[in-house]
């Protein structure tokens, strides 16, 4: 009795004990989580509570001192290069670790490993645009050409896991604990993926959507929805620059013959519209204080962790402080002792697709003029969480990975495309960075330009010494009018692109004599430039506006760069609501709702800020009947993409009885006012509904900004509904998932005077004070000092950690 | 009074013992002193159970005063128990079942080693 008493009892412990060690479906083990020791709890300390004085770090030549600001900012001292990157490693796993191996596992298709069978698709779309193969090429193009750099990134790799080998289950990241999971080696390939995977953020392409439209519209009927070029173009390189270089020469087909399947393939993710960012510099001529001023906050999506994670890094021979990306090395929009630099995306369309036929069902060859061309094989080995792993078999052809086949978003077996893109090809993006951060003059900026591949960007410059730059620097294909925007076919080497821009051709500007250089993601060049420039996504205006306000103002002070970096003027309602109003003419008018609302517009100033509503009510309204203008052309059952706001505003505006808004199937003949009058009917049901629903229709209460944890469903850890203006098309381009995702504003005096905003917080954890507390700050359009620091300042410090050798 | 001096040994262990090592750890050191101390069925389960519970609830609520955290809420929401407090029941209920069900067995390994007394009159 005793002993079966006791086996017994024995027996339940011993169950109960492995029971909540296991994970039950999606709920993590309770006991390791629960644990008030090691579990989760442990995540409620903020970064102070846990300050070390001293660290012991193995590799070192020399001691770290890093200095903590009192927003746990760290300001890391070292010796030398190897130190600092070895150094910047540790300190940032510490505090993004989750964040910036998450982001990798994303970048390399690997979703699947954390979160089962739910994200395969997402994962096979990774890995068949083929970012870890970029990244592969990218390792190699270091190995071979740039060792330096290389031992640099490893460096880098070491400190993140000197930092992950001494990980207590306490300090572990509370993400890991409730995914149920361990952080996995760091390496130098994560770093270049995490550069790949900013590429696939940004870039994109309608070669599909283009397609489909040409065969419906006519080439004719295409130009002008679509055209090239905007009425009204206000490029990133002033009109007025002359281009003294002579340029490479693209030899045009005699004819072109695109493939005229009908085209129904799933379309790959675009960027998020509201993906963009604004830079500018100002020239010492238009300061008040005769310097020069910078200015940038790209916009992406809105997350916690934030994107980005603010750090000085200095040796004796350079101090750099700004905004880094965890998992990648130095500074990317920040400034020095002498210059300044930020980034804006330069929008143009550097993916192209071509359509292969294979020989037969073995794919083991495809064809290339009048030969055959042997393909490759690249097994991809998905893992799943609590499932067998899946297989996929990706093609490779000498244009890129074949995306789409009988295996994948398609209807049809014998439609196959390769995707052509830089990304594929081995290059150096992490060299340009590590060079600007030491860049001393024009001539470092553009030596380290020299090196930057994808995504392109507009690299604005500013140096103590008086310049102002913009430069457009990717790497480019040389293409023929109109080349790639639509599908191609691969069986024809004369699609091919013909080379690259040379770095030197590309788009530049220094010293402009309008005193000032800016980008906003709008069209790079005036039509003179001598190359091909397209893409579908141009902004129309964020562009007219900046650079309005920046030839309007003068005796220009860093209070007037904030206000217009948190500028909420919407020009796309300030041209298209007289015309909509004008449209309207008498419809509606005997309802009283619509006397309110119609009120409210035409007292509203334009302004998208927080608590107006005629922004609310524009933007409902456009929306609706630009919906209603288009859906006739979007009732195609094919991927299709809508003409621009810009150009649907212009058609409105300009030839408001134009056939295009002839509904079909219709007795009578609709003209542009019909759809304002659809659109205006449109919106007072949803305003009805609203009111019912929600009440309060103010700007902020109705787009409901949020900033959401990198795991959509972990609600609690993300922030929602701020308070803030602006959206898309603004300055302060806030939307509801997107916006300004970090803010700098610096003046290039005798001493550099640096402020710096992002919305989330230095901590990815949850549980600390440091996670979320950038937040106000940042929707109230207001910035933190970003000065550089030396290592002897006393005011405003946390708490320091010296790094010893081991 | 063994259930006591268990309550508290078992208290001892948690704070000393846990920081450095896993709950299933405790479990087996909570079996050990349960073993020694030697209280009854009841005492063993009582003793361990609120010595684990006890301190678990005891160090989130310490923990939840040290850093001000909104963590605990966060979780709670998370986990669909609506709130941190909630959470701190859940962490302390599960102290107390793991530390119980060890105390448990360790009286019930002692009383298996104890020696079989027959035939004794004990008056």
């Amino acid at each position: 009795m005793k002993y079966s008493s006791f086996v017994l009892v024995l027996v339940l412990t011993a169950g109960l004990a492995f029971l909540v060690s296991r994970p039950f479906g999606q709920i993590p083990p309770l006991a390791p989580l629960l644990d008030p020791y090691h579990g989760f709890w442990q995540n409620s300390f903020s970064e102070d509570q846990l300050a070390e004085d001293e660290l012991s770090m193995n590799n070192l030549t020399g001691p770290v001192e890093v200095v903590y600001d009192e927003n746990l900012i760290p300001h890391i001292f070292a010796q030398n290069d190897l130190d600092l990157y070895r150094a910047q490693g540790y300190i940032t796993a510490k505090h993004r670790l989750w964040q910036m191996e998450f982001q990798t596992m994303a970048a390399a298709g690997r979703v699947s490993e954390i979160v089962g069978p739910i994200a395969i698709d997402l994962d096979r779309m990774t890995r068949r645009k083929g970012l870890a193969f970029g990244a592969e090429l990218g390792f190699k193009f270091l190995q071979e050409k740039d060792p330096e750099t290389l031992s640099l990134v490893e460096a880098y790799a070491d400190g993140v896991n000197q930092y992950i080998a001494q990980l207590t289950d306490a300090r572990l990241p509370v993400e890991y604990k409730i995914l149920n999971y361990r952080p996995e080696p760091w390496s130098a390939y994560k770093s270049l993926l995490l550069l790949k995977y900013m590429s696939d953020m940004l870039v994109g392409d309608r070669d599909l959507e283009y397609s489909n439209l040409r065969k419906i519209l006519g080439e004719a009927g295409l130009n002008r929805l679509y055209p090239d070029f905007p009425k009204e173009n206000d490029p990133v390189i002033e009109k007025e620059r002359v281009w003294d270089f002579q340029p490479v020469t693209v030899n045009k087909p005699d004819s072109i013959a695109y493939p005229d399947d009908a085209l129904t393939m799933g379309v790959l993710p675009q960027p998020t519209e509201g993906t963009g960012s604004n830079n500018w510099a100002v020239s010492g001529s238009k300061a008040k204080n005769g310097n020069p001023i910078l200015a940038n906050d790209p916009h992406l999506s809105l997350n916690l962790p934030s994107l980005w994670y603010s750090m000085q890094l200095s040796t004796p021979e350079h101090s750099v402080k700004g905004a880094t990306l965890p998992g990648a090395l130095g500074v990317i929009s920040g400034f020095n002792e002498h210059i300044a630099w930020g980034v804006t995306n330069a929008t143009r369309d550097t993916r192209d697709w071509y359509k292969i036929t294979f020989k037969d069902d073995a794919r083991n060859s495809y064809k290339y003029g009048s030969e055959w061309k042997a393909t490759d094989f690249r097994i991809e080995e998905i893992k799943i969480k609590g499932e067998k792993a899946f297989i996929d078999t990706v093609v490779y052809t000498h244009y890129g990975p074949v995306v789409y086949d009988r295996t994948f978003k398609t209807d049809r077996q014998d439609v196959n495309f390769a995707l052509r893109w830089v990304v594929h090809e081995g290059s150096n993006e992490q060299r340009t960075f590590l060079m600007m951060n030491k860049a001393k003059n024009h001539g470092d900026y553009q030596a380290a330009l020299d090196h930057y591949s994808a995504p392109a960007q507009n690299f604005v410059f500013a140096s103590k010494s008086g310049d102002v730059a913009m430069r457009i620097q990717g790497k480019f294909p040389l293409k023929w009018a109109q080349q790639g925007k639509f599908l191609m076919d691969g069986a024809d080497p004369m699609m091919e692109w013909q080379g690259y821009i040379p770095n030197e051709h590309n788009a530049s500007t220094l010293n402009p004599p309008r005193g000032f250089v800016s980008s906003a993601n709008q069209h790079p060049v005036d039509p003179s430039y001598p190359y091909y420039v397209f893409d579908h996504t141009f902004e129309h205006y964020r562009n007219r506006r900046l650079n309005r306000r920046l030839t309007e103002l003068n005796q220009i002070t860093v209070e007037d760069m904030k206000g217009l970096q948190f500028d909420n003027y919407n020009l796309q309602a300030a041209e298209a609501l007289p015309v909509m109003i004008n449209l309207l003419g008498t419809h509606q008018v005997e309802s009283a709702e619509a006397e309110k609302y119609l009120n409210e517009l035409k007292s509203w100033d334009y302004f998208a800020d927080p608590s107006k509503k005629g922004q609310t009510l524009y933007s409902i309204w456009f929306a609706e009947t630009a919906e209603s203008i288009w859906r006739d052309l979007m009732k195609n059952e094919v991927p299709l993409v809508r003409p621009t706001n810009y150009q649907t505003i212009e058609l409105m505006t300009g030839s408001p009885n134009d056939p295009i808004f002839d509904i079909k199937g219709t007795d009578r003949i609709e003209t542009a006012a019909s759809h304002v009058q659809i659109g205006f009917d449109s919106l007072l049901v949803a305003m009805k509904k609203w009111e019912v629903e929600e009440g309060d229709y103010s700007w902020a209460n109705y787009k409901k900004t949020t900033i959401q944890h990198l795991v959509p469903t972990f609600k609690s850890f993300s922030a929602t509904n701020i308070y803030t203006g602006g959206g898309s098309g603004i300055l302060n381009a806030t939307g509801s998932r997107h916006g300004a995702s970090w803010r700098m504003v610096v003046e290039l005096g005798e001493t550099m005077q640096a402020f710096g905003i992002y919305p989330g917080g230095q901590s990815g954890n949850p549980g600390s004070k440091f996670y979320d507390n950038f937040i106000s700050v940042w929707a109230n359009g207001e910035y933190l000092n970003f000065n550089l620091r030396s290592k002897e300042q006393t005011e405003g410090v946390l708490f320091k950690t010296v790094f010893k050798k081991d | 009074m063994r259930f006591i001096f268990l309550t508290i040994l078992t208290a001892l262990l948690v704070v000393f013992l846990n920081p450095i090592a896993p709950y299933w750890a405790v479990m087996l050191g909570i079996g050990v002193v349960s073993a020694l101390i030697y209280p009854n069925g009841i005492g063993g389960w009582m003793g361990g159970g609120l010595g684990m519970g006890l301190t678990w609830l005891g160090q989130t609520i310490y923990l939840g005063i040290i850093t001000s955290s909104s963590l605990p809420n966060k979780m709670g929401e998370l986990m669909g128990l609506g709130s941190g407090m909630s959470l701190i029941g859940v962490t302390a209920v599960l102290g107390f079942i793991l530390g119980g069900f060890s105390g448990w067995t360790g009286v019930l390994f002692r009383n298996m080693l104890q020696k079989q007394t027959k035939d004794i009159y004990r008056g």
